[in-house]
C-alpha cells in the first residue's frame, strides 16, 4: 500500500486490518456460538462490516491539499467546468449504490431471521441449536 | 465442545491473515483507497446531470439516486422484491394470528405508555413525518430517497404501536390489512412507472424501454426532467414516492405482527378458531 505520507498508508492498514478482525470476530460469533440470536447478531455486524470495507474501496485517496466531495452536484444549474471539476473531486457513487442495496437486503433477510428464530423459540422453549438439534418433531 | 472452538478459532485467524496479506500484495489494487476512479465511475459521475449529452444523462444532480433508480434500475427493482418477498415470509409465518379488536373504545385511552410519552410523541410526530416527506421527495437531489424516507415513516408508525399500544393503532387503522394495501399500492407504482415511458413509447409509436427515463438515442420518448422550473428527473421522484410508501407501510407491518400478543400467537399455534 504505497502513499504520499506513510503515517496515511500506516492508518489505512489499521483501518483494513481492523475491519478484517472484526469480520472475523463476526465470523467465530455465526459458527461457535450456540443460540440463535447471538448467531443473527454476529451475523449483522459481519454485513455491516462488509458494507464499511465496500465504501472504504469506493473512496478517493486524500492526500494533503485535495479536495474529496460526496457524489452530489450542488453547484445548480450545472456548466461544463462545474461537471469536470465535480467528477474530478467526488468519490465512487457505485458502492454506495450496491451498500445501499445490500443494506436493505440485510434489513429483510433481518427481519425474516427474527421473526423465524421467534418462532423456533415459541415452537421449542429455546434457540440453543444444540437442543434443537437433538429434537425429532416433538415438542419439548 | 473445547476442541471444536479452538479449530474454528484457528481458521478464522488464518483467514484474518490471508485477507490482510491478500490486501498488502494489492488484491483491491494497489493503494487502498485508490488514488483515482475508474472510469466507470467517472461516466457516472459525469452523466448525472450533463445537459449537453441529453441521450445519456439521467438529469439529476444526486449521482447514488441516479444509479439506483435508472442505471442500475433492474438491481434495485430485484431487490425491491427481496424485501418485498422477505415481508410476505414474515406475514405467511404468522398466517392465522388475528390480532384482536375486542378491547372496548373507553379503555384504549388506559394503554400503552405514560402521559409524558404520549405528549411528547404527539409533538415529535408532525416533525418527524416532515422529515420523512423531504428526505424522500428530495431524494434525486440530496442524499436520501426512498428507502430512506420510508424508514423514517416507519419509525412515526412503530412509535405510535409502542407508545399509545397496538389496540389504540388498531382501533385507529394501522392494521395488517390496510398495511397489506399499502404495501401493494407502492409495489404497483414502482412496477407501473418502470413501464410508464414504455407505455408512452408504444402510445406514440417510437422505440422505448423498461426502465427509461430520459430519451435516449432512437427512442426520443421519456419523462420531463423539469416540471415548472423544478428539476423532478423524470421517474426518479415517483419511484421515491412509491418506494418510499411501500417501504413505510412494508416495516410497519412487520412491526405490527412482531408486536402481536403472546397469548394470540400461541393460541393460534394450538388450532383454536379466533374471530
Amino acid at each position: 500500500m504505497s502513499s504520499d505520507l506513510p503515517i496515511i498508508a500506516y492508518l489505512t492498514g489499521i483501518v483494513v486490518i481492523s475491519l478484517f478482525v472484526n469480520m472475523g470476530i463476526s465470523l467465530y460469533g455465526v459458527f461457535a456460538k450456540p443460540s440463535l440470536i447471538k448467531k443473527l447478531i454476529a451475523l449483522t455486524i459481519l454485513s455491516d462490516t462488509a458494507n464499511v470495507f465496500a465504501i472504504l474501496v469506493g473512496y478517493r485517496r486524500w492526500p494533503p491539499g485535495s479536495v474529496v466531495r460526496p457524489p452530489v452536484l450542488t453547484e445548480l444549474p450545472p456548466t461544463p467546468e462545474k461537471i469536470a471539476r465535480f467528477a474530478s473531486t467526488a468519490v465512487d457513487p457505485l458502492p454506495q449504490a450496491l451498500v445501499l442495496t445490500a443494506i436493505v437486503i440485510g434489513l429483510a433477510v433481518i427481519i425474516f431471521l427474527a421473526v423465524v428464530i421467534m418462532q423456533i423459540y415459541r415452537t421449542y422453549g429455546t434457540t440453543d441449536v444444540r437442543i434443537i438439534s437433538k429434537l425429532r418433531g416433538e415438542r419439548r | 465442545m473445547k476442541y471444536e472452538r479452538a479449530l474454528i478459532a484457528a481458521a478464522i485467524i488464518v483467514f484474518i491473515l490471508v485477507l490482510s496479506y491478500a490486501v498488502a500484495l494489492g488484491a483491491m489494487g494497489a493503494a487502498l483507497p485508490p488514488p483515482d476512479l475508474r472510469e466507470l465511475a467517472k461516466n457516472y459521475l459525469k452523466l448525472t446531470i450533463n445537459p449537453w449529452m441529453r441521450n445519456l444523462t439521467v438529469m439529476s444532480p444526486e449521482a447514488v439516486t441516479a444509479i439506483v433508480w435508472d442505471f442500475r434500475g433492474l438491481d434495485t427493482f430485484f431487490e425491491t422484491a427481496v424485501l418485498y418477498l422477505a415481508i410476505i415470509g414474515t406475514v405467511a409465518i404468522y398466517r392465522g394470528v388475528y390480532t384482536s379488536r375486542k378491547t372496548v373504545a373507553e379503555d384504549e385511552e388506559k394503554g400503552g405508555m405514560s402521559p409524558i410519552a404520549k405528549s411528547v410523541t404527539k409533538i415529535t410526530l408532525p416533525m418527524v413525518l416532515a422529515v420523512a416527506i423531504a428526505i424522500a421527495l428530495h431524494g434525486h437531489l440530496t442524499p436520501g430517497g426512498g428507502f430512506q424516507g420510508g424508514s423514517t415513516a416507519a419509525v412515526i408508525l412503530l412509535l405510535v404501536l409502542v407508545v399509545f399500544s397496538l389496540h389504540f393503532s388498531m382501533h385507529k387503522g394501522i392494521t395488517k390489512g390496510s398495511m397489506l394495501a399499502l404495501r401493494s399500492t407502492g409495489l404497483l407504482g414502482i412496477a407501473v412507472t418502470s413501464v410508464l415511458v414504455l407505455i408512452l413509447g408504444l402510445l406514440v409509436g417510437c422505440q422505448a424501454f423498461i426502465f427509461q427515463n430520459q430519451p435516449k438515442a432512437y427512442a426520443p420518448a421519456g419523462l420531463p426532467a423539469t416540471l415548472d422550473g423544478m428539476l423532478i428527473s423524470g421517474t426518479l421522484i415517483l419511484f421515491n414516492i412509491f418506494e418510499c410508501l411501500a417501504v413505510a407501510a412494508g416495516l410497519t407491518l412487520t412491526f405490527i405482527l412482531v408486536l402481536t400478543h403472546e397469548e394470540e400467537i400461541r393460541s393460534a399455534m394450538k388450532g383454536d378458531k379466533h374471530e
